[in-house]
């Protein structure tokens, strides 16, 4: 029980109260945990699919029949991982001091605040008639606001970057993160040749005996 | 287009499985679209009647006809463009009653060049656009009353060539002219042939991608290049207020028609999706791809008018809200099927289309449920929503999908007071604005009933929990 003992659930905690300090210790006295945070993602993903599919009539333009918890969720994870190794590849090289695993925490931790608004606001959102909709768009916005935030500080934290640093990096990790889908896809697309190739040689033997 | 593949998987197996009747009477798709603008299949509203060529007539046959009318004393005239002629059909359209080929003109016998436009006023005078003749002739049985042509205006550039296209009359006797190259607008002419003005103008769309590229292309490339001129009018008709219905070919398929108003302002009102160009899916490439090519309109009764694509030979109807009531129609050469569509018109119930390569007269006959969805719209058009609501409910038995009956549903009971089954139904058909009428109505409902309760509960609690806390103390003594 290393990775959810009580010190990492109140780290967990300290991140809404005390951002700084707790991202400082999250690196620093390895208070941070990655299986929590994936275990943060994967709320967020299903806070997100229940909003999507949930959410009242006033506020929700999603066709229902489109979502499915499965891939939302998948996306969800697919893009945390991505820009976790996208901000990893760039600070490596730009003198960042934070690993892998404080990343995930940090990016994970962050994501508290916008389960913590998306679930209450999607009940909200059953509850409201047209003109009241300032009320469900206000709290998600707080929400993605600090979630961006906490974000920012944790990046800046771990890595022991200035403002505009952090901010340059993160510009520079979205490209990082393009380059990962190209390569991701020229490796789909090279296996599935080599793929092809075996097969056909298959087909062909499999016609000739 | 996942959707759309599947329904239309779904729509052959149940044609060929279920019904292989239904699939052979009826030779196109009947759709709409839904909230998401997806294609949902209904049932059809109209289907073919009879294909009416010139032989079957008794007037030999048709050459590229372009337009026709009915007129009040209710006989159907069709503008037979390539045979230079006129024909006029009886009101059941099995017989040519009279072929205009000449006319007395000043006592001199005249004819027709391509007569492109025609249209009967109200005190039964005959307007023809005599396209090659570069004139507008009035015929009043075999004789013409008014020659318009040669228009003299400041606002006309020199060596203008007029050619009228298509044409309307409205109730003071004022005509307007859909002409070709004529980019200002309709032409409107007085009662006594004296060209008024402009009417209708569309305004040219530039794009800030546009004027980039104009920006930055040289003077000799900007030469080469397509000017941005406004669309031409189409197709026309006048309601009996004196509104113009107009339709135009829109390259972006948002707004395929018009009415003006008497200052030739659009005052036509649009629906949810604030679309009205026809068909709302046209991302596929190829012939058929793009957006609608709309090139008549019709306006039928109590604010419902019909528009005719000619890309891929549909019929859109709307009604006056702008809603999208029905689409079905297609090209091809079966019975009941379009190759170029060229005029749309209505008697009675029937829908009359002009084929301008079939040479033929093509009629579809409204169903029970294109008559319901028909009546319903008119009644709701007279205020009666209350009377409309039982037509709704027949039309949601034979399609469960049609937003506009849910809504149509949902308002009658709003009016009656029963806000939970009107949220259902305004659910259904995804009206927001009379949800949350709705909605907050019953929301007030809930209110009223446990305020007394959250009220006590608001002063009992702190109260019990005091009382709690002094007995304690008490007790502790």
């Amino acid at each position: 029980m290393k990775y959810f003992s009580k010190i990492k659930f109140y780290y967990l905690r300290r991140v809404l109260t005390n951002p700084v300090d707790a991202f400082y210790e999250i690196r620093y006295r390895d208070y941070g945990s990655v299986p929590l945070a994936l275990v943060c993602v994967l709320l967020f993903g299903l806070a997100f699919t229940l909003n999507r599919v949930l959410a009242g009539f006033i506020v929700n333009d999603v066709d229902p029949r489109t979502v499915n918890g499965l891939t939302e969720i998948g996306s969800v994870f697919i893009l945390f991982v991505l820009f976790c190794v996208g901000n990893w590849s760039i600070t490596c090289l730009m003198n960042g001091e934070g690993r892998l695993k404080d990343i995930m925490a940090v990016v994970g931790y962050s994501l508290v605040p916008l389960i913590v608004v998306l679930l209450p606001a999607t009940f909200l959102s059953r509850l409201i008639a047209a003109g009241e909709e300032v009320f469900y768009f206000f709290a998600i916005g707080v929400g993605i606001a600090w979630t961006a935030i906490l974000i920012l500080m944790g990046i800046m934290t771990v890595h022991n970057y200035t403002l505009l640093k952090t901010l340059a990096t993160l510009v520079l990790t979205l490209f990082a993160v393009f380059v990962l889908i190209f390569l991701a896809l020229l490796l789909y697309d090279l296996i599935n040749q080599v793929y092809v190739f075996f097969y056909s040689i298959y087909t062909e033997i499999v016609f000739r005996f | 287009m996942k959707v759309l593949v599947s329904c239309v998987m779904m729509l052959l197996l149940f044609a060929s499985a279920v019904f292989p009747a239904v699939a052979s009477v009826v030779p196109y798709e009947s759709y709409n679209y839904d909230y998401w603008e997806n294609f949902v299949f209904t049932p059809a509203p109209y289907i073919p009647g009879r294909s009416i060529s010139g032989g079957t007539l008794g007037a030999g046959a048709f050459s590229g006809p372009m337009d026709l009318c009915s007129g009040p004393d209710g006989l159907v005239y069709v503008a037979d463009t390539g045979n230079d002629r006129i024909v006029i059909l009886n009101e059941e359209m099995t017989e040519a009653v009279g072929i205009i080929e000449d006319f007395e003109n000043n006592g001199i016998r005249d004819t027709f060049n391509a007569p492109y436009g025609i249209v009967v006023s109200h005190n039964n005078l005959l307007y023809i656009a005599d396209s090659m003749n570069h004139r507008v002739v009035v015929l009043d049985g075999g004789s013409a009353v008014q020659i318009i042509d040669n228009p003299q205006s400041e606002m006309l550039d020199d060596g203008y060539v007029f050619m009228p296209l298509k044409i309307a009359v409205d109730y003071a006797e004022r005509v307007y002219v859909v002409a070709r190259n004529m980019f200002q607008g309709i032409m409107v002419f007085s009662e006594q042939g004296n060209f008024i003005g402009f009417f209708g103008t569309i305004n040219v769309q530039i794009t800030p991608w546009d004027i980039f590229w104009r920006a930055i292309s040289t003077r000799a490339e900007r030469a080469r290049q397509q000017l941005f001129i406004p669309t031409e009018f189409t197709g026309i008709d006048v309601d009996p207020g004196g509104f113009i219905y107009a339709s135009n070919v829109d390259p972006e398929g948002v707004q395929a028609v018009r009415r003006l108003n008497p200052t030739g302002e659009d005052v036509i009102r649009t629906g949810e999706n604030k679309n009205l160009g026809g068909d709302l899916i046209a991302d596929d490439f190829g012939i058929y791809g793009g957006p609608s090519v709309i090139v008549d309109v019709v306006y039928r009764e109590k604010g419902i008018y019909s528009l005719l694509d000619s890309k891929r030979g549909r019929i859109f109807t709307y009604d006056h809200e702008g809603n999208l009531l029905y689409i079905f129609g297609g090209l091809g050469s079966q019975a009941g099927t379009f190759r170029q569509p060229s005029a749309i018109e209505t008697i009675g119930s029937v829908i009359v289309v002009l084929d301008a390569n079939r040479n033929e007269i093509i009629t579809f006959e409204e169903t029970l449920y294109g008559r319901l969805i028909n009546e319903a719209v008119a009644l709701r058009f007279d205020g009666d929503e209350t009377q409309a609501v039982e037509k709704w409910r027949q039309v949601l038995l034979l399609n469960e999908n049609l937003e506009l009956a849910n809504v149509g549903i949902g308002k009658a009971y709003l009016t009656s007071g029963d806000n939970i089954n009107a949220m259902k139904y305004l659910e259904l058909g995804k009206n927001r604005t009379y949800y949350s009428v709705a909605y907050k109505r019953y929301r007030n409902e809930i209110l009223k009933e446990n305020l007394p309760y959250v009220f006590t509960g608001v002063v009992l609690l702190p109260v019990s929990y005091i009382v709690f806390k002094i007995i304690k103390k008490e007790r502790r003594r």
